[in-house]
């Protein structure tokens, strides 16, 4: 078992750094303040390769690899978690395309979100529950060529920045009857709804897909018909949990720096704090959450290149490092004391970076029931 | 064009405060820190890069480094280099800049024919801007530092029909403001961070680069003057190393505003600012 | 030759760079130390009047060096006739100054000369053996190291600008010897033209020198002082959070442990307590003067040099006295 990264892998990683250091850091009091995202970086990225990092090089992606989409997602998330938050939607767009689309699908929509034209959706949350995915609302008809879309999607990433939405509908009774369609912004019918005020990953827009009567021709079904809960579910687990893990690993990456840097510069008692035992314990259990959550993380990307089926896995990934991420942010603003609750300091955003990842990408009491499942069959 | 960038590996100044000076030994210690792209030298990259991508040629890395330093050639080819060259032998440790400067000369030559060398002005850790002067002197061809723009090239038809750059209009620093110079080509530039923005490397260029030609020479590849390199070819000897301690010096003083003024301008002259 | 120190001085617009005559004074104590002679090179034409400054300033001889035409450019043919004429007399130290002249110009003549250069320098001294000893900054002054040379000569050395001190200047006997220069053939670097420039705006991280005022500034009126001594001495502007609030600075410009953090040459702070979160934004400036009226402010533990009184007083004074020398400098 070789726990190192390759020559490749660190480069990417160190390219990625100093390009968020230097491009997204100045962007952040912005984001923070409008919640908007900045459409020029996404230009950048593009021109990098991140929005097209799991897309094959045939679709106009770079195709790296689940473990290095982790590594990049990171390094994002170490300087600012709402990008790659946004970021790892996008390659749920992308990945449901490169598994689930036919030719004719991959070579229209995959072009233009691998090199960062437009950004990507997947939507299933209907207002009726995301976790009760069976139960969903949204209908789609077939009339003559058409499918008629109806109903809406709520809490939605990146859909006022997208114009390529996967959406999951009901086409017949049950979990069964659930299919997935390309549905283009411009097609008629189909509307942006109200924007969300979220209190953390500000700059990752999250709203509402309408559809009132939305036309989407036949030829943008994906797959069959019944097919939608198992493209969801793969696109969940294979591609979502990692990716809102990866969104968590930045954060904790960014939640230990911030405590380490402040503990070693607050002087209390003549000394810097980090001389305090008890304050080395907070440390020493923020660094445990990263490390932990870090194998974890990798484990699942590095899976999924070898094609191992991860569920278990990936729920255990997302679900950890999520509240491993709330947990050390919290640890990290008592380091900072009352400074700690100050809008001024960055640590308390985090906190609330880190709390949007809990629900997102599936709550953690789904994510149990798959963990469940995996321990109860270990005795047979 | 052919166009060949010096680049040096220094260490990565976000861990300088975790480099300690042997006490003995007086060197510093280095193990551990992981390294950089000479900042300057990624501006040189850059440019070479531009001008590659706007006449035609080839983009050649050279580097005197360890062997660990392979790494940062690949990222040098990530970012569009075309080959690189990694100058590496126990013989070249404790070469000065004259030193270097030698032996990057004789890898020059054994390159072959070339229009530009591209180097930065100065590296981060030694901050000596020598290099590049001393290579230019080593080879025979001009040298100009600081250079903050390319304007152009003048070309000329060589005895086969062919374009060849034969001058370039460059514009380099001075104290106030700038000069505008016309060198004759084959020229080598040091360049000043206003030159351009590096870009970054893509993942495309990443993995290219995994394709791309590293070539190891030693000393016995070139034709070395084993007297002229190391410590023993280096005029100059570090005799002492310390490490300064930031202990404020505290003056206080109380005067008149005319005294105390006339005394903070010399300490801002004494700092070289003023 | 042993003993002999020679300096390499240039002059803009027919007066000396004053680092020339710092470098000079300095190669006349070194040049007393040893019992040796100093002398200035200077190459131009009609200079012969100026040369009589540089001896007046400590050189026991001038060489001269009068080019064809006054516009040239230090290219290898230049070098080659200097260096020919460092051989010639065999020296055995020589100074340059690290201005955009010297900084090129002497690694050049070192790699003609095969001998050795050391770059920057912030000290010089010279030893018994005849070593000079020459003091470096690296890691942007977080190492310095001192290098010698102790086998080829002449022993060379650029040295930073502000380092040395000016010797008084007086009237001294000194030869002035000149030799006119022949070139061969078309010079293979022209300069086409010189063209001034006002200093641009520097970001805060990146300026080398930052004036800082806080609460004790008292207003806009004494803000807008504080602006112009930072355009005077080409630095940027940081504030604490009280002039923020007040209007007089701008969110961007805040230095300190919520705002930026600088590492500049010169950190100057007028009106500032030196309180923790501001003082972390600050502490690894290399030199940190402070002006404030209170006695007791923390930030007198941690400056380098601080002026207790009125910044109202001192900070009008201050900027008049720079106003005269920058005058005096730009020509």
């Amino acid at each position: 078992m070789d726990f190192k990264l390759s020559e490749r892998e660190e480069l990417l990683r160190k390219t990625v750094r100093e390009f968020a250091e230097r491009e997204i850091t100045p962007r952040m009091d912005e984001m923070e303040e409008t919640g908007e995202f900045p459409v020029d970086l996404l230009k950048k990225m593009g021109e990098m390769g991140i929005l097209g990092v799991i897309t094959p090089p045939e679709y106009g992606g770079v195709g790296l690899g689940n473990l290095a989409r982790v590594i990049i997602l990171e390094e994002l998330g170490r300087i600012c978690p709402a990008i790659p938050m946004a970021l790892q939607v996008h390659h749920m767009a992308t990945h449901a395309l490169s598994a689930f689309a036919n030719e004719e699908q991959k070579k229209k929509y995959l072009p233009p979100l691998a090199k960062g034209e437009t950004m990507g959706v997947v939507a299933v949350t209907d207002p009726s529950g995301g976790s009760d995915v069976a139960g969903m609302k949204t209908s789609a008809k077939l009339e003559g060529d058409k499918y008629i879309l109806s109903g809406r999607k709520c809490f939605i990433t990146n859909a006022h920045a997208s114009d390529i939405w996967v959406v999951i509908a009901r086409t017949g009774e049950g979990g069964k009857g659930l299919s997935a369609f390309i549905v283009e912004k411009s097609f008629q019918g189909a509307k942006l709804g109200r924007k969300e005020n979220k209190v953390g990953l500000r700059g990752a827009i999250t709203g509402e897909l309408v559809f009132q009567n939305c036309e989407v021709p036949q030829t943008n079904l994906l797959g069959h018909e019944g097919d939608g809960m198992n493209i969801a579910i793969r696109n969940i687990v294979e591609t979502g949990r990692p990716g809102m893990a990866s969104v968590a690993l930045g954060i904790l990456n960014a939640v230990l720096e911030q405590a380490a840097k402040f503990a070693n510069e607050r002087i209390l008692y003549g000394k810097p704090i980090s001389n305090l035992q008890m304050i080395q314990s907070h440390l020493a259990d923020i660094y445990a959450d990263l490390e932990i959550s870090r194998l974890l993380v990798y484990r699942v990307g590095w899976m999924r290149d070898q094609n191992i089926r991860c569920d278990a896995e990936s729920a255990l990934a997302k679900q950890f490092s999520c509240e491993a991420a709330a947990r050390s942010a919290r640890k990290a603003i008592e380091i900072h004391g009352s400074y700690g609750i100050m809008r001024e300091y960055p640590v308390q955003r985090l906190l609330r970076d880190a709390l949007v990842t809990i629900p997102a990408g599936g709550t953690a009491e789904v994510a149990k029931l798959v963990m469940a499942r995996q321990a109860l069959s270990m005795l047979k | 064009m052919r166009i060949i960038v010096c680049l040096k590996p220094v260490p990565d100044p976000k861990h300088w405060k975790e480099m300690s000076l042997h006490p003995t030994l007086k060197v510093l210690v280095r193990e551990g820190i992981p390294n950089v792209i000479n900042p300057l030298d990624r501006n040189a990259l850059e440019e070479a890069l531009r001008i590659k991508e706007r006449q035609g040629g080839e983009v050649i890395i050279l580097s005197m480094a360890p062997l660990f330093c392979l790494s940062i050639l690949r990222e040098a080819l990530a970012m569009g280099g075309d080959r690189a060259i990694l100058l590496s032998d126990k013989a070249f440790a404790g070469s000065d800049t004259l030193a270097t400067s030698y032996i990057l000369s004789e890898a020059v030559r054994k390159i072959g024919d070339f229009d530009l060398i591209l180097c930065g002005n100065q590296t981060i850790d030694g901050w000596t801007g020598h290099v590049g002067p001393q290579l230019s002197q080593f080879l025979g061809i001009e040298g100009i530092s600081l250079v903050r723009m390319i304007e152009e090239f003048h070309f000329e038809e060589d005895a086969k029909g062919r374009a060849k750059a034969a001058r370039a209009i460059v514009r380099r620093n001075i104290e106030y403001g700038y000069v505008r110079i016309e060198a004759e080509l084959p020229l080598l530039l040091s360049v000043v961070k206003e030159i351009n923005t590096p870009r970054y490397a893509t993942f495309a260029g990443i993995l290219e680069a995994e394709k791309k030609e590293i070539q190891i020479l030693s000393a016995s590849d070139l034709k070395i003057d084993p007297s002229h390199v190391g410590l023993t070819g280096s005029p100059t000897k570090m005799a002492d190393l310390f490490m300064p301690e930031v202990k404020r010096r505290r003056e206080i003083i109380q005067e008149k505003p005319e005294v105390a003024s006339r005394l903070i301008i010399e300490k801002i002259h004494q700092r070289g600012l003023i | 030759m042993k003993g002999e120190v020679w300096v390499y001085a240039e002059c803009i617009d027919r007066a000396f760079h004053e680092v020339s005559l710092e470098i000079l004074s300095k190669g006349r104590e070194i040049a007393d130390k040893i019992g040796g002679s100093l002398s200035a090179v200077l190459i131009g034409r009609g200079l012969p009047d100026l040369a009589k400054e540089l001896v007046d300033f400590g050189a026991d001889q001038v060489h001269l060096l009068e080019p064809p035409d006054s516009n040239f450019y230090l290219d290898r043919q230049m070098v080659e006739v200097l260096a020919e004429f460092v051989k010639e007399h065999d020296p055995d130290i020589f100074l340059l100054a690290a201005t955009s002249v010297g900084t090129e110009l002497a690694p050049k003549l070192a790699a003609k000369l095969k001998t050795g250069l050391s770059a920057h320098c912030i000290d010089l001294d010279i030893n018994e053996k005849g070593h000079l000893l020459q003091v470096v900054p690296a890691f942007e002054g977080g190492v310095l190291a001192t290098i010698v040379c102790p086998d080829q000569r002449p022993q060379m050395a650029t040295i930073s600008p502000g380092v040395m001190r000016v010797r008084k200047r007086e009237s001294r006997n000194g030869k002035i010897l000149r030799r006119e220069v022949p070139l061969k053939g078309e010079p293979r670097i022209k300069v086409l033209d010189t063209l001034r420039e006002e200093p641009m705006d520097t970001p805060l991280e990146k300026a080398e020198v930052v004036i800082a005022g806080g609460w004790g500034l008292g207003g806009k009126e004494y803000w807008h002082m504080l602006e112009e001594l930072a355009t005077l001495l080409r630095g940027a502007v940081g504030a604490t959070r009280p002039p923020v609030d007040e209007g007089w600075a701008r969110e961007y410009q805040m230095v300190g442990q919520s705002g930026k953090t600088v590492r500049p040459k010169l950190y100057m702070g007028f009106g500032i307590s030196g309180m923790m979160h501001h003082m972390v934004g600050i502490q690894d400036s290399d030199f940190i003067i402070a002006v404030n009226s209170d006695p007791g402010a923390d930030i007198f533990k941690m400056c380098d040099f601080g002026v207790l009184g009125d910044l109202k007083k001192v900070l009008p004074c201050l900027i008049q006295e720079i106003r005269k020398k920058v005058k005096r400098v730009e020509v």
